[in-house]
């Protein structure tokens, strides 16, 4: 009898000591260091030009955890990205409460789950790329304010995820809300398989004010120059009305946007290729459909990992009078890239990249474009 | 004398046994609840994709030592990925506050220790380490 007491006494203790080993201040962090130089000016391509470049691919992150119980971890990212002069921004900052072992909630500034690489967008030492290419991962903002729900099971051979978030981002400009941003992101992975699945919509209001608030008076006059074009005016007042509606169409306020992405990826740790597509949608003209495609391929060979990428975006305008308005607005949008890199990985913690990447823009802003190769050399590491 | 001669015999292959292919055995306490455990069982935990033991107690993985040889041998027998590749994938969930890697012990006997005051504790030494403070549940 006292055997087993004290036998369960000792069970107790042991369980509860790596809970007190848990509650340390976990740091952890990232850089990317990279210089990048592109062959022709004419091209635009992820903010490079001509003449090296040592900013657009400098990103230091910083992460500070604490266990505050045994349910609850806080969590802050700070992120200094180059491409912003090196200010610094919060991209992650939450409280994650462990309602069990398979379902979290969080609470406060979370990454949109929006593409395949999207939760580490920038820890460039967790793909081969220097980058994710930007024909596919372009959204000008990562991370919302909110809360969302993580939930873990397994079926059969699966482990599966699932991950529902809700909230708004109003950091986009002087007088813009997106608001009622909600999403959902299903994770499947078996053996060397994973398979993902996201769907995104968001509302954009704005208060009638700065750039994105009224109706912009350039886009008004091609809208009015159009329709009148377009449209043998017989009528005028009817034509007017005409031009009112579709300049209401074409303002940002009250519109709202949809995006769902698919993707699969393979690894087996010697060959590894995903594939991604992404459709936006919206109601909107002044929104046109964006197709996006992903294929990379990869090889490793010790400590040397080759890879190919193909990546096309697209936009396809509406038919009718909103496409007519659509391409006078310079809407009409295709490119694409093909890239080849090298990625040595030095150490367990140090990743030395070379890329070469060939840009196409066959049609940019409504015009015919040119295109220019991109050559990078970069180091990414994680401590 | 042909007796003792016997257990030298035997302790010296039983050594150059263990020099010529160190077998790694994965170890819990004692007390623990699990008989066996196979690889893909071991790996999920490891990869923190499980945190339970097959019998529902909770499971701590421990680690030992970056660059140790027998790190080496459990990434690429049971977990079938290369230290790099660990840590690309331990990097992809530290930043998105998905997982923390286990924690790290510094040789055998500290996991020893570790694993034999708490049953909900799994590790892995080189088998030659193995004694009855730790029970094993898969070798490789």
């Amino acid at each position: 009898m006292n055997k087993i007491l004290i036998l369960s006494a000792l069970t107790t203790i042991a369980i509860i000591s790596p809970t007190t080993q848990a509650s340390e201040l976990n740091i952890n962090g990232f850089l990317s260091v990279g210089v990048s130089m592109l062959d022709n000016s004419d091209v635009t391509l992820d903010g490079f030009d001509t003449t090296g470049n040592f900013k657009n691919d400098t990103i230091l992150g910083l992460q500070l955890s604490k266990q505050v119980n045994d349910k609850t971890t806080v969590t802050g990212q700070l992120v200094s990205r180059g491409t912003d002069d090196y200010g610094t921004e919060s991209a992650w900052a939450y409280a994650s409460y462990a309602v069990s072992d398979d379902l979290d909630v969080r609470l406060g500034r979370i990454r949109v789950p929006f593409f395949y690489y999207s939760d580490f967008l920038e820890v460039g030492y967790a793909y081969d790329w220097v980058r994710p290419p930007s024909e596919v991962y372009s959204s000008p903002f990562s991370s919302i304010d909110g809360t969302d729900l993580n939930y873990r099971f397994a079926l059969g051979d699966w482990d599966n995820s699932v991950q529902v978030y809700y909230g708004r981002y109003s950091r986009i400009g002087s007088g813009v809300d997106l608001k009622n941003f909600a999403g959902l992101a299903l994770t499947s992975a078996t053996g060397d398989l994973t398979f993902r699945a996201s769907y995104h919509r968001l509302e954009i209001e704005t208060d009638g004010t700065g750039s994105f608030g009224t109706v912009n008076v350039g886009a008004a006059a091609v809208i009015d120059t159009t329709l009148r074009a377009a449209l043998n005016p017989t009528n005028n007042a009817a034509l007017d009305a005409n031009i009112d509606q579709a300049v209401i169409d074409f303002t940002l306020t009250g519109q709202e946007l949809g995006f769902y992405g698919l993707a699969a990826g393979y690894d087996n740790g010697d060959v590894s290729a995903i594939a991604e597509y992404t459709q936006s949608f919206s109601e909107s003209p002044f929104f046109p459909a964006v197709t996006t495609t992903l294929v990379k391929v990869g090889k490793r060979f010790n400590d040397f990992v080759g890879h190919l990428s193909y990546a096309a975006t697209e936009n396809e305008l509406d038919s009718g009078l909103d496409g007519t308005i659509q391409k006078s607005l310079g809407f009409e949008d295709k490119q694409s890239s093909i890239i080849a890199g090298l990625r040595y990985d030095y150490d367990t913690s140090t990743a030395l990249k070379l890329e070469v990447q060939s840009h196409d823009e066959e049609i940019v802003n409504g015009a015919k474009g040119e295109s220019a190769m991109l050559y990078t050399v970069a180091i990414d590491l994680v401590f | 004398m042909i007796k003792i001669k016997k257990t030298l015999m035997v302790l010296f292959f039983s050594t150059l046994t263990s020099l010529v292919s160190a077998e790694t055995a994965v170890v819990v306490a004692a007390s623990n609840g699990n008989a066996t455990m196979d690889k893909s069982t071991i790996s999920k935990i490891f990869l923190g994709k499980s945190k339970s033991f097959p019998d529902g107690s909770q499971a701590i993985p421990i680690d030992q030592k970056d660059g140790s040889p027998v790190r080496g041998a459990f990434n690429s027998s049971v977990l079938g990925k290369s230290a790099s590749q660990l840590k690309s994938y331990w990097s992809r969930l530290i930043f998105t506050g998905k997982g923390t890697p286990p924690k790290q012990s510094d040789s055998d006997a500290d996991v020893k220790s570790l694993v034999s005051n708490n049953p909900n504790m799994i590790g892995y030494i080189d088998a030659a380490s193995v004694d009855a403070s730790v029970k094993v549940i898969h070798k490789f």
